[in-house]
C-alpha cells in the first residue's frame, strides 16, 4: 500500500516536472527576496512574457510536426521592421495586418522550400530554416540600412501597438489576453480538428500519415504557416513592448522559443506534445530569468542555467524512452 | 532529394558570387563630405600613389580596407558609409570585410589584403586578440594596419603591432557618465547600471570607466549585463530592478542609446515620473538625440564616426608620404549631448 503511495507520487513529479519546478523557484526566491511575490513583480512578470509565448507557441506545432524552425529570428527581424515602416503608407491597422500576414508568408514559403527540397528530416531543415533565417535578416538589413525604426518617429498614430505593449487590463497585460485567446484557439485547433490531427500523425510516422490519406506536404506547410503566423505576432508583441525594431530584433527567439517547448514536455522526437505544457515551459523559462536577476545572479550564471533546464528537460525526455 | 538540395545550395552561391561581383564594381560615392567635423579637422594631401608596390588599384587609387565585426551593428554601418563617402578625397578606393562577429573571417579577410596588396586595413575587429598573428603577417607585408573605434590587448597596443589607433575611449564615456551623475547629485544619488553585452570590450570598459570614478555619494543599487545588446533585454533588467528598487532610483546608466529606449519604456509602464530620473545613454545614435530632445533621456555621450574616419584616412596618408605621426592613438572627442548642448552637435545619421 505504502508502496503504491510512493509510486503515485513518484509518478506525479514525474508528469509534472516542470510545475514542480516551478513551485521550487518561487518558493526559494521568495525566502530570498519578499518583494518577489508582491502583486508589482506578478504583474511585472506577465508583461515579460511578452512576444516568447507567441514564438514557443508556433515552434510547437512544427516540433509535434517532427521538425524544427530557425528562421523565426529572420521572420520576427523582418515582419518587425516592415510593420513599422508600413505605418505611415498604410496606417497602424494596415501596418498590423500586413505584418501578420507577412510571418504567415515567410512560415508557408519555409514549407514550400523544404517540401520542394525534399527536407524531410530535422537535420536538413535544421539547415535549411537557419539559412531562410538568414535570407530574412538580410532583407531586414538592406529595408533598414542598418538603422533602427522607431514607432514614436510615425507620423501617424501606433496606438494600437501602444495598447499592446504596455497597457493592462486589470492586472492583465493586453497582449497576454490576446494570447490565451489564440492559445485555446490552437489548443482546439491541435486536440479537434483533423488538420491538427494530421500535424501530430506527422510527427508520430510520416509513413502512417501517408498511408492513412494525410498529404504530408501540406500538412508539412501547414505546420510552418502556423509557426509564420506566430512569429509574426510576436515581432508584433516585441515591437509593440521595446518600441523599436532592428534587423536582429529576432535574436534567440529560436532558442528560447525551443527550449520552452521542450521544457514543457513536447518530444524533440514529434508526434506528442501540447500547447498548454508549452506555456508551462514559457511561464518557467519567464520566472527563471525574473528570479535570477531578483537574486542578482550574473548574465554568465543566467545562461549556464538556462543550458542547464534544456539539458536536463532533453535527458528527462528520452529517459522517458527507455 | 538530394539533387535538389545541391541545386539550391549552388544557386545559392552562385547569387552570392554574382552579388558580390557586383559590388565590387560599383563606383564610389564622390560626393565631397559635408560635415561639422571636416569643417573642424582638414583633410590631409592626398597622397602619392604607392606605383611599383602594387598597392593600388588600376586607377592608381590606394586600396584600403575597412574590416568590420559585424554591419549588422548600425554603428558600423554608419562607419562603413563615411568610410565610402570621404574615399574618394583622399585617393582611396575602400573595401569592407565584414566578420559577422567571426574572427575566423577577419583572419582570411587580412590574408585577402596581404595577398591583394592593399595599402591599409582599419578595423574594428570582434576579438581583436584573435587578429593578432595575422595583423603581424600584415605588417610584415608592408601593410599598413590601423585600429577603429577599438584598440589592441595591453602589450599588442603598440606601433610594433599597428600603425595608429583611431577611436574614442568607452572608458572615458563611463567616467564622463560619472562626473555628470556626480555633478547633477552633489548630495548623492541612487543608480541602477544596465550593461551592454556581457564580455563585450565596450560593455567591460563603460563598467569599469563608470564605477573607477564615481565616489561613495553615488550608491549604485543594482548593476546588470544583458545577452546581447538588445533593448528587450535592457527593457526585461530595467524591470525587474523598478520592482526590487522603485522609487529608490534617482538615475539609470545604460551602455546604449537603444538600450535605454527599453529601460524608458519599462519607467513609463511603472508610471515612474522620468523628470525626475536621470537617464545616461552611450552611443550619440539618432534615437539617444530624439530622446535628449523629447526630454525622456537627460544625457547622451556620443562617438562621431565621421571624424573616427577622417583621423584614420589623415594617418594613413601621412604614413603613404613617408611622414611619422605625432602619435600613434588619436581620441576621437566625445560629444557630451544634453537638452542645453544639442544644438552644438550635427543630427547623427544613424
Amino acid at each position: 500500500m505504502t508502496k503504491t503511495k510512493q509510486n503515485s507520487v513518484l509518478e506525479f513529479f514525474k508528469q509534472n516536472l516542470v510545475l514542480c519546478g516551478i513551485v521550487v523557484l518561487i518558493i526559494v526566491t521568495a525566502i530570498a527576496e519578499p518583494k518577489f511575490l508582491g502583486a508589482a513583480n506578478l504583474n511585472n512578470v506577465l508583461r515579460q512574457l511578452g512576444p516568447l509565448p507567441f514564438a514557443a507557441l508556433g515552434m510547437t506545432f512544427v516540433i509535434i510536426a517532427g521538425f524544427i524552425d530557425l528562421s523565426i529570428v529572420g521572420i520576427i527581424s523582418l515582419v518587425g521592421v516592415i510593420t513599422v515602416g508600413l505605418i505611415d503608407p498604410l496606417g497602424q491597422g494596415g501596418a498590423l495586418l500586413v505584418g501578420i500576414l507577412l510571418g504567415a508568408f515567410l512560415g508557408w514559403l519555409n514549407g514550400l522550400v523544404l517540401t520542394t527540397c525534399g527536407a524531410m528530416t530535422q537535420a536538413e531543415v535544421l539547415f535549411i530554416t537557419y539559412g531562410m533565417s538568414s535570407i530574412y535578416m538580410a532583407l531586414a538589413l538592406i529595408y533598414t540600412q542598418s538603422e533602427t525604426l522607431r514607432l514614436a518617429k510615425s507620423e501617424k498614430s501606433y496606438s494600437i501597438f501602444t495598447t499592446l505593449g504596455s497597457k493592462n487590463l486589470g492586472i492583465i497585460p493586453v497582449v497576454l489576453i490576446l494570447f490565451i485567446v489564440i492559445l485555446v484557439l490552437m489548443h482546439l485547433f491541435l486536440r479537434k480538428t483533423i488538420w491538427g490531427r494530421a500535424i501530430s500523425l506527422l510527427g508520430g510516422n510520416k509513413d502512417a500519415a501517408y498511408l492513412v490519406g494525410f498529404n504530408v506536404k501540406s500538412t508539412m506547410r501547414l505546420a510552418y504557416t502556423i509557426n509564420g503566423l506566430m512569429s509574426g505576432l510576436a515581432s508584433i508583441a516585441l515591437l509593440s513592448r521595446v518600441t523599436t525594431a532592428t534587423a536582429t530584433s529576432g535574436t534567440n527567439y529560436e532558442t528560447n522559443a525551443i527550449l520552452c517547448v521542450v521544457v514543457g514536455g513536447t518530444t524533440l522526437k514529434g508526434g506528442k506534445g501540447s500547447v498548454l505544457r508549452t506555456m508551462l515551459g514559457v511561464v518557467l523559462i519567464t520566472l527563471l530569468g525574473n528570479c535570477m536577476n531578483m537574486l542578482g545572479l550574473s548574465t554568465y550564471m543566467q545562461t549556464v542555467m538556462r543550458g542547464t533546464v534544456l539539458v536536463v528537460a532533453i535527458w528527462l525526455d528520452n529517459r522517458k524512452e527507455l | 532529394m538530394k539533387k535538389r538540395i545541391a541545386l539550391l545550395l549552388t544557386v545559392a552561391m552562385i547569387a552570392s558570387l554574382t552579388a558580390c561581383g557586383k559590388k565590387a564594381e560599383e563606383p564610389a560615392n564622390t560626393e565631397p563630405a559635408q560635415t561639422e567635423e571636416q569643417g573642424d579637422a582638414e583633410p590631409a594631401e592626398p597622397a602619392e600613389p604607392a606605383g611599383d608596390e602594387g598597392t593600388t588599384d588600376t586607377e592608381g587609387k590606394a586600396k584600403v580596407a575597412f574590416l568590420t565585426q559585424s554591419l549588422k551593428n548600425a554603428s558600423q554601418a554608419f562607419a562603413w558609409s563615411q568610410f565610402q563617402k570621404l574615399a574618394p578625397e583622399y585617393g582611396f578606393e575602400v573595401t569592407l570585410i565584414d566578420e559577422d562577429y567571426d574572427a575566423q573571417n577577419g583572419v582570411s579577410g587580412i590574408g585577402t589584403c596581404i595577398a591583394q596588396k592593399y595599402t591599409a586595413i582599419c578595423m574594428n575587429p570582434t576579438d581583436p586578440s584573435a587578429l593578432i598573428p595575422a595583423i603581424m603577417e600584415a605588417k610584415e607585408a608592408g601593410v599598413i594596419i590601423g585600429l577603429y573605434s577599438s584598440e589592441l590587448p595591453e602589450g599588442y597596443a603598440t606601433t610594433e603591432y599597428r600603425d595608429f589607433m583611431c577611436g574614442t575611449n568607452d572608458v572615458l564615456f563611463g567616467e564622463i557618465a560619472a562626473q555628470q551623475l556626480m555633478e547633477a547629485f552633489p548630495d548623492g544619488c541612487n543608480v541602477v547600471e544596465v550593461g551592454g553585452q556581457s564580455g563585450h570590450a565596450a560593455q567591460i570598459n563603460r563598467h569599469d570607466g563608470f564605477f573607477n570614478t564615481i565616489d561613495d555619494s553615488v550608491k549604485v543599487l543594482a548593476a546588470k549585463d544583458c545577452d546581447e545588446w538588445a533593448s528587450d533585454d535592457a527593457m526585461a533588467i530595467m524591470e525587474d530592478f523598478i520592482v526590487q528598487y522603485g522609487d529608490d532610483i534617482n538615475a539609470v546608466y545604460c551602455h546604449w542609446d537603444v538600450g535605454l529606449t527599453g529601460c524608458i519604456e519599462a519607467m513609463k509602464a511603472a508610471n515612474m515620473d522620468l523628470s525626475k530620473i536621470y537617464t545616461i545613454g552611450v552611443d550619440g545614435c539618432a534615437i539617444g538625440f530624439d530622446q535628449v530632445k523629447e526630454g525622456t533621456q537627460t544625457l547622451c555621450i556620443g562617438q562621431s564616426f565621421t571624424q573616427m574616419t577622417i583621423d584614420a584616412f589623415d594617418c594613413i596618408t601621412k604614413i603613404m608620404n613617408g611622414e611619422t605621426l605625432e602619435t600613434d592613438v588619436i581620441w576621437t572627442e566625445p560629444q557630451i549631448v544634453t537638452k542645453d548642448t544639442i544644438d552644438d552637435y550635427e543630427y547623427p545619421e544613424w
